[in-house]
């Protein structure tokens, strides 16, 4: 396995009295799908918001490779990470090929080159939406609106060089307003991208889609790190009811395919 | 328009140039002294030692130089800038509904101009001579668009009926203390409250022509830069960091720039509102809601829009002259209502 791409040394979070995060030390693997698991409040997003450096945390470090987060500038970590939210408050008209442009910004100054170009092309055809880049990204669907994000957020760490330097993709809770059919769609062309020597550190609440793509879990639970595996069969029965607070059964397993699980109170 | 969306964003630059250059000598010739091109250029010419000056034309070169050039010019230049801040702001707030006039900027310009008008001698203002006016303008401009974005804004996102009960208090405080202030006034400019309500170019003098113009252009070309900014952070503050963008930073230096001139603006010609809300309006239904277009587009069609509602403020009346802020009101303010009726027909604010 490749080293740790992204680190967390002793990371602890606190705001207004709370105490968010209590002592982190995880390294995400590279060129892996890496699912942070957890209830709500575990701190999943304040994790992902301070490993993405939105947020500084109180006392510890974050590590992408041997640089430390804090001495990167701006647009250098724009070029290196990128992060689709759950949902994106855009009311303006924009053209859905001129929001995919924005993935380039950290690329270009004033006018992209036809190298951005082309990548924005690629990425809306990668996520189904070369069709509709010129329609106003007000009138789309839901669905739509989340794969536009995701050819942004594509594009912006878009390279197939294999010389390329490490780049992760965040996804927080990406399919969370999404049907059947966007949601995997979305997991199945987030995973594609690992072929582009990309690391992967998604939040998920679906435990069934998280055992289905992710290659290694770290479970959360009130602001702790519980449990990482690097295998969906180490996530056991009693860790998720001790962690989830429900009874779970399992529904099916066979040897090549992941578990599916049916949960109850 | 789909033929507006085809053109490069050159085109429609160079379109608005041509129209505006029109409109600019249209406006340089009508009045209550009319002035051909030809008479134009040859008083042109003259002030700027082409050729020698007739004797006779003494009286028609003084008002073309000394009134109707600089009024041509305050008024372009003021058009300009509200178009510019109209966007700028839209952009801080994520809001369409936003312009100076109406987020407390101009009002609180007025009231610092006001102020610096009539106690302009006191001892705190002496030492700033004739800088004191735009630069009591610009404090209380500066404080009034604080206190409505902090009002309004939370967590990066604007609550649009807060907003503009905000800026409706703000504004009305302002407008309260503007409104004492022209009544113990004795200055005739201070004393004028339609001035400071309604705006006007009727004082137009060069001084102020070139203190709004150069306010502008160095605005302009701060602002300019940041369209791409503007556009990242139509995804709201988190998403746009992700793209290398400090929004913290971004929104205080815009706030800085554009309340630079607006208040230079307002301290000359008085609150003028809704230009800054309709010009980007326009822009964007018409072809694209992108910054890097808006900022540069909003100043030439702002300056054009402008120019044409002077000449329509001084025509329609003759030979008395309506004071431009009436105009604005009414063609701006259906807009306003329009904007308003589809963010609250779209629940998550849907602007089309």
């Amino acid at each position: 396995m490749a080293d740790p791409t992204i680190r967390l040394r002793d990371v602890s979070y606190a705001t207004g009295g709370a105490q968010i995060l209590t002592d982190i030390n995880l390294g995400f693997r590279a060129e892996r799908f890496n699912v942070i698991l957890g209830p709500n409040g575990a701190g999943k997003s304040t994790l992902m918001r301070i490993a993405a450096g939105r947020q500084a945390p109180s006392c510890g470090d974050v590590l992408y490779g041997t640089i430390l987060l804090a001495t990167l500038d701006a647009a250098t970590l724009a070029r290196r990470r990128a992060f689709l939210a759950q949902h994106v408050d855009l009311t303006f008209a924009l053209a859905v090929e001129d929001v995919v442009m924005m993935g380039r910004y950290p690329h270009y100054r004033a006018v992209p080159s036809p190298r951005d170009k082309d990548i924005v092309t690629r990425a809306l055809e990668l996520v189904d939406m070369a069709g509709r880049r010129g329609q106003s990204y007000p009138t789309l669907s839901a669905g739509e609106k989340q794969k536009t994000h995701l050819a942004r957020v594509l594009a912006q760490i878009w390279n197939e060089d294999a010389s390329a330097p490490q780049r992760t993709l965040f996804l927080d809770e990406p399919t969370t307003s999404l049907d059947i059919h966007h949601q995997i769609q979305l997991m199945d062309t987030a995973r594609s991208f690992l072929k582009q020597r990309c690391t992967i550190i998604a939040s998920l609440h679906d435990l069934n889609m998280a055992l289905a793509y992710g290659d290694s879990f770290f479970v959360m639970r009130s602001g702790r790190l519980l449990h990482e595996a690097d295998d969906a069969r180490d996530i056991s029965q009693e860790l998720i009811e001790r962690v989830y607070q429900v009874k779970a059964e399992m529904i099916a397993e066979a040897t090549d395919q992941p578990r599916l699980w049916r949960f109850r109170l | 328009m789909p033929l507006l969306r085809r053109l490069s964003n050159s085109q429609v630059y160079l379109i608005l140039a041509l129209l505006l250059a029109a409109v600019l000598v249209a406006s340089a010739s009508i009045g209550a002294f009319v002035f051909l091109p030809s008479r134009m250029a040859l008083f042109l010419g003259e002030a700027l030692g082409f050729a020698s000056a007739h004797p006779g034309d003494v009286l028609d070169r003084n008002v073309f130089l000394l009134l109707r050039l600089p009024r041509v010019l305050l008024c372009a230049f003021t058009g300009a800038t509200l178009g510019v801040s109209g966007a700028i702001m839209q952009g801080l707030f994520r809001n369409p509904i936003v312009e100076p006039g109406l987020a407390g900027t101009s009002a609180g310009a007025a009231l610092g101009a006001a102020i610096a008008f009539v106690f302009g001698n006191a001892a705190v203002l002496s030492p700033l001579g004739a800088a004191g006016v735009p630069i009591a303008a610009f404090v209380c401009s500066l404080a009034a668009t604080m206190l409505v974005y902090r009002l309004s804004t939370s967590f990066g996102r604007t609550d649009v009926f807060t907003l503009l009960l905000a800026a409706i208090a703000v504004s009305a405080m302002c407008s309260a203390g503007t409104g004492l202030i022209s009544y113990i006034a004795r200055d005739p400019q201070a004393r004028n409250i339609t001035f400071w309500n309604l705006g006007t170019f009727t004082t137009a003098d060069w001084r102020g022509a070139l203190l709004v113009g150069a306010a502008f252009a160095v605005c302009f070309l701060f602002a300019a830069h940041h369209g791409k900014s503007l556009n990242a952070l139509m995804l709201g503050a988190d998403n746009a960091s992700y793209l290398g963008v400090n929004p913290e930073k971004l929104i205080l230096r815009l706030i800085v720039i554009n309340t630079v001139m607006v208040s230079t603006a307002t301290a000359m010609v008085g609150v003028i509102a809704f230009v800054g809300l309709v010009i980007p309006h326009l822009l964007r239904i018409t072809r694209s809601a992108d910054y890097t277009f808006l900022l540069p587009a909003s100043a030439l069609l702002g300056a054009l829009i402008m120019e044409v509602v002077d000449i329509v403020a001084r025509l329609i009346i003759r030979p008395a002259e309506l004071p431009i802020g009436i105009l604005t009101a009414l063609l701006g303010a259906p807009f306003f209502l329009r904007i308003l009726i589809w963010q609250r027909n779209a629940a998550s604010g849907f602007y089309g």
